[in-house]
């Protein structure tokens, strides 16, 4: 019979790589979190952008009621008070709207510039007017070089901007 | 060099998803590397075939 | 122990193939960051926020890739006449550089999204369905992890990897189902200007062979954990026929 002590082989044995737990809590918060998505998801995201020619037409963009509202921001309709306030007037497809929002609208702001609003419509005296929470700039997919060539093109394609969709 | 592009306020925002971006793909890299040459003198020839 | 020869230690996983696909990813990456960051010109509107294109773009399509990649790897694995452990160590290496490209894709968009949009994130349909596939994809790692043998792993983590595969087309689509906040694809349509489009070309040149070079590795280094699994067993078996035999 062999008495000699075992010799210790360098092996994989008491390693157990495989940490169950670790894998059963990663795949817990895996779940909690995937839940939380759709959760978030079917209650903002699918509450989809009412275009402004929908307003008050559509159903699920009435009045009174927190929706998104896209459009495109009116040449010359910006107006920032010093309280950082600021109003303007978006339209699509030939409709329009006044905004008012409560800060200043960050990233690439600006006018002729499509949007995307949060808020809802109120109803006063003068009309609808949307009162807006945030404001997304919403770029479109098209990219081109920053040239000074294109400055006068530009300027041509904003004193159209209002015509665009 | 970085008047080139045009130093702006988005500046910061492009250099740090260049460094996440390539810094995050590095740092898996070289983990990934150093695990293999960890457990290398473990493994027998024939368990890597393409030695 | 086995022989190994210092450059094979320094290098386990390496072949001449693979050095060859480090060292061409390494000059993509290289042209990327100067073309990228310094000879590309700003977006006349977006300015240099334009520069995360080139890295966000390329991530997001090799992480689609990696699942997908993932998903025929694991089909062949369960199909009998293909089935073998590569076929579920390459989806497995696959899913994690898919999850790590898809973890960069997020951070580079949000920080694009705070410069375009002026916000870091929203419940939009394109950044909640990609959220939802990164989120996916760590479940099928974890799953990976759950323990029992190598086939088991391999058999339980392709069925997961073929339902999560569905997502994919999910996650494309989304932009086209739903109203979202998130551009419509840019290159199809030709959208991009000359050099802007050689860039984000270029990028997705240099992260496909990064992709390439990633998963070659370690698809290998998975090989070397199950030997070593192997191994620690058959030590194990070893002992107890020993104990028997000792009785």
């Amino acid at each position: 019979m062999d008495l000699s002590p075992r010799e210790a082989v360098p092996t994989a044995q008491g390693r157990k790589r495989k940490r169950p737990w670790l894998a059963i809590s990663v795949l817990a918060v895996v779940f909690v979190a995937g839940g939380l998505m759709v959760a978030k998801f079917l209650t903002s995201a699918v509450d989809y952008y009412c275009n402004v020619d929908e307003i008050g037409t559509k159903s699920g963009c009435d009045v009174g009621r927190n929706i998104r509202i896209q459009g495109t921001v009116q040449a010359g309709s910006v107006e920032k008070a010093s309280s950082g306030a600021t109003s303007f007037i978006i339209e699509y497809h030939g409709v329009s709207m006044p905004v008012q929002v409560g800060s200043e609208p960050s990233g690439i702001f600006k006018e002729c510039i499509p949007v995307v609003v949060r808020g809802r419509v109120a109803q006063d005296a003068t009309g609808k007017v949307f009162e807006g929470d945030e404001v997304i700039v919403k770029h479109d997919n098209s990219y081109d070089a920053e040239n000074k060539d294109r400055v006068e093109q530009a300027n041509a394609e904003a004193a159209q901007c209002s015509q665009k969709g | 060099m970085l008047a080139s592009m045009g130093v702006s306020e988005q500046t910061p925002y492009v250099i740090i998803s260049y460094v996440v971006t390539l810094g995050g793909i590095a740092v898996f890299a070289w983990r990934m590397l150093a695990r293999a040459r960890k457990i290398a003198p473990q493994v027998s020839e024939e368990d890597r075939p393409w030695t | 122990m086995p022989d190994l020869s210092p450059v094979s230690i320094a290098r386990p996983t390496g072949t001449r193939v693979s050095r060859v696909l480090g060292i061409a990813s390494l000059v993509g990456i290289v042209w990327l960051v100067v073309f990228g960051l310094f000879l590309s010109p700003n977006d006349a509107t977006q300015k240099a926020g334009v520069r995360i294109l080139y890295i966000h773009v390329p991530s997001a399509w090799l992480a689609y890739l990696a699942f997908i990649v993932t998903g025929i790897s694991s089909a062949a694995y369960l199909f009998k006449r293909t089935r073998s452990l590569t076929w579920d160590r390459i989806a497995g290496a696959s899913a994690e550089v898919g999850v790590l490209f898809m973890g960069v894709t997020l951070v580079s968009g949000s920080l694009w999204g705070r410069i375009s949009w002026g916000i870091y994130w929203t419940w939009d349909s394109r950044l909640t369905t990609t959220a939802f596939l990164f989120v996916t994809y760590i479940g099928y790692l974890a799953v990976r992890g759950l323990g029992g043998t190598h086939q088991q792993r391999a058999r339980r983590s392709a069925i997961i990897a073929l339902l999560a595969t569905l997502e994919v087309p999910l996650v494309h689509f989304s932009v086209k189902w739903w109203r979202p906040l998130h551009q419509q694809e840019s290159v199809a349509e030709g959208k991009l200007n000359g050099l802007m489009l050689f860039t984000l070309f270029v990028g997705i040149i240099a992260f496909t062979l990064l992709y390439v070079w990633l998963v070659l590795h370690r698809q290998r280094v998975l090989a070397m954990e199950d030997a070593l699994d192997d191994q620690g067993l058959d030590t194990a078996l070893a002992e107890r026929r020993a104990e028997g035999a000792q009785i």
